[in-house]
């Protein structure tokens, strides 16, 4: 059953360890590249003297303005990796029992002498094995290779906090049993692709924006209004901020202002007039990035464990 | 004897539609057998029925004594089948077709294999998607007997092959029915290829079994009787009539018959058994005899 399985994947599995080793190859020299840079132009030294919430408008904004013009769009090549690794699941997944239905080879190898449910197992534990080295491979490469992005934004920031952590794996892994589980119901891999892909983004969204943020509750901090426009230093450079603006006179958070500046008046004066008693800012602090990453691992994990299990079910049950 | 296909009030039905109802039959072990009916009338859900990949609405169905269901890995590698339009890989080459059924199978005989393969003349480094449609069947087979099965299933294994190809396969089915003593059943929409190789009968139609048994004693028993026109009510108490026709000086009648036929009115003639299976099959459907009847007919012919 492991020929089998080698012998009907073997194309995905060299596709697949040729794109691992491009990845590779090029995380490798914009990393080195990188690293170099982070070092050599000051910004390493400057951020270790000035730290502080705001990066790009302290003392180091320019060290970091350059630093980004030259590498933020390699993040773009993260993405996109993270991107793939789900396309890449769903493309493995999908077929792996839905190809058999389409050309009828169902009724050849499920009656030769191993049952459906072993024959299925031996499949998907092979499979799950190669995508759990391949990304925790990519994983490991990622992590060195974001290090000085790391000291410029949260990792909890929506983009990085992707690929940056075991979240890369469980979302491959769930793409890959949502895949398998729509193949298998829908025996039509074309179709089954697409079906997942729509699950994937309709799972995806809502816990990025809407559970995300709310894994645990944020850290609400208010301040005087007189201080307006000034982050009060607890805020480092590693929080997720998730919003920002002022307590208005029945004590409920508001982003935007009602105030009316009359001639005589400062912004404060008509703040304080106008009711509002303070500023506030309400994030996630950057050491909650492991937590989160479990939370939102369990999450997609679970999910990839239902289809997983859902699927198993379908082919002991499912005619031919 | 012990069977080695039985089937007790077997049924199955596709949403409102029943496929297979109330089938009863016997498959004794040993037997080269013909699942004859037209098409949709059942056979290849009988058969994935038999080999477990469907499961019966209702009813029971067993393989050499074990449920193919319950006890797959009892019934699997006793078991050989050849899918409709026999299906493979066909990216892999015949020789990865034969590492397959190595790797799969606890009883592979890949000599027997590979031997049948070098008499038909088939390379092994031929991809199976690049072989002709009986050259396809022919390496189906082969998978199916290197496993050394004690039941052999095949679905309408001849449908999809010119005559030479028919000949041909059937052929090699034949040597090795004669090699292991294996059962048989193969379905077909019709009988002529099958006379030579089949030695049992099994006539479905219409979801419904009309007619089991040895096909010797299915030929001896069932006569054409014609005589002047008539009334056939008093032939019907004696014996079971199948098919009738008048004309205006002539009834023609084609009967199973219990005993000998008395009345000397009627001339009394053999019939081919591509004839007795049209009877059958023309049958219209409300009118079948009680199913389990000509079961246990056809088995108390057998034991």
């Amino acid at each position: 059953m492991i020929w089998l399985t080698w012998r009907q994947n073997r194309i995905e599995g060299f596709v697949i360890l040729g794109a691992l080793v491009l990845s590779s190859i090029f995380l490798l020299l914009t990393g080195l590249s990188m690293t170099q840079d982070f070092q050599h132009s000051g910004l390493s030294a400057c951020l270790a003297r000035h730290p502080g919430p705001n990066v790009l408008g302290g003392i180091c904004g320019p060290l970091v303005t350059a630093f980004s013009n030259q590498y933020s769009l390699l993040i773009l090549f993260a993405v996109v990796l993270m991107l793939l690794l789900s396309l890449f699941g769903v493309m493995v997944g999908a077929p792996l029992v839905a190809r058999e239905f389409e050309q009828r080879t169902t009724q050849l190898v499920w009656l030769q002498s191993i049952t459906r449910t072993r024959w299925l197992s031996v499949k998907v534990a092979l499979v799950l094995l190669t995508g759990l080295l391949v990304g925790g491979a990519l994983l490991g490469e990622l992590f060195w290779w974001y290090r000085p992005f790391s000291q410029l934004l949260s990792p909890l920031n929506p983009v990085a906090f992707d690929f940056a952590g075991p979240v890369l794996v469980a979302s491959t892994v769930m793409a890959f049993g949502l895949g398998l589980f729509a193949g298998t119901l829908t025996r039509r891999t074309v179709f089954a692709i697409f079906l997942t892909l729509a699950l994937l983004l309709a799972i995806r969204l809502p816990v990025e924006f809407g559970l995300r943020p709310n894994y645990e509750p944020p850290v609400t901090i208010t301040w005087p209004l007189a201080q307006v426009g000034k982050l009060p230093a607890t805020v480092g450079s590693q929080d997720w901020i998730l919003g920002a603006g002022f307590i208005d006179a029945h004590g409920n958070k508001t982003s935007g202002l009602n105030c009316n500046v009359a001639r005589e008046e400062t912004p404060q004066q008509c703040l304080q007039a106008s009711g509002y008693r303070a500023n506030y800012l309400s994030y996630q602090p950057g050491d909650r990035f492991w937590t989160f990453q479990w939370i939102e691992s369990s999450i997609y994990a679970g999910i990839a464990v239902l289809a997983l299990v859902a699927t198993f079910w379908l082919v002991r049950r499912r005619r031919v | 004897m012990s069977n080695a296909l039985e089937t007790a009030h077997l049924s199955k039905r596709f949403g409102r539609t029943w496929a297979l109802q109330d089938c009863t039959l016997n498959l004794p072990a040993g037997r080269v057998a013909a699942l004859v009916g037209p098409n949709g009338a059942g056979k290849t859900t009988l058969l994935h029925l038999s080999v477990g990949i469907l499961e019966p609405t209702a009813g029971s169905v067993h393989i050499l004594g074990y449920s193919p269901l319950k006890q797959p890995t009892e019934t699997l590698p006793r078991l050989g089948f050849v899918a409709q339009d026999h299906p493979l890989y066909k990216d892999f080459t015949v020789a990865d077709l034969l590492t397959l059924g190595g790797k799969l199978n606890p009883r592979w005989d890949d000599q027997l294999a590979r031997a049948r393969l070098q008499k038909l003349g088939i390379p092994l480094d031929r991809r199976a998607g690049k072989l002709s449609g009986g050259q396809q069947a022919q390496v189906a087979l082969v998978l199916a007997l290197a496993k050394r099965p004690e039941l052999l299933l095949l679905d309408e294994p001849l449908a999809s092959l010119d005559p030479l190809a028919r000949r041909e396969f059937l052929r090699t089915l034949l040597d090795a029915t004669v090699e292991t003593g294996l059962t048989v059943l193969l379905s077909s929409h019709i009988i002529g290829d099958l006379e030579r190789v089949c030695d049992y009968l099994i006539i479905l139609s219409a979801s419904q079994v009309q007619l089991v048994g040895d096909i010797q004693e299915i030929g001896q028993t069932h006569k054409r009787l014609i005589g002047p026109r008539q009334n056939v009510d008093a032939l019907a108490h004696v014996h079971t009539v199948i098919e009738q026709s008048q004309t205006q000086r002539q009834t023609t009648v084609l009967v199973r018959t219990n005993g000998p036929v008395f009345d000397p009115s009627w001339e009394v003639q053999g019939v081919s058994l591509e004839d007795i299976v049209l009877a059958y099959l023309a049958r219209p459907a409300g009118e079948q005899l009680a199913s389990s009847s000509s079961a246990h007919q056809g088995m108390e012919v057998v034991q």
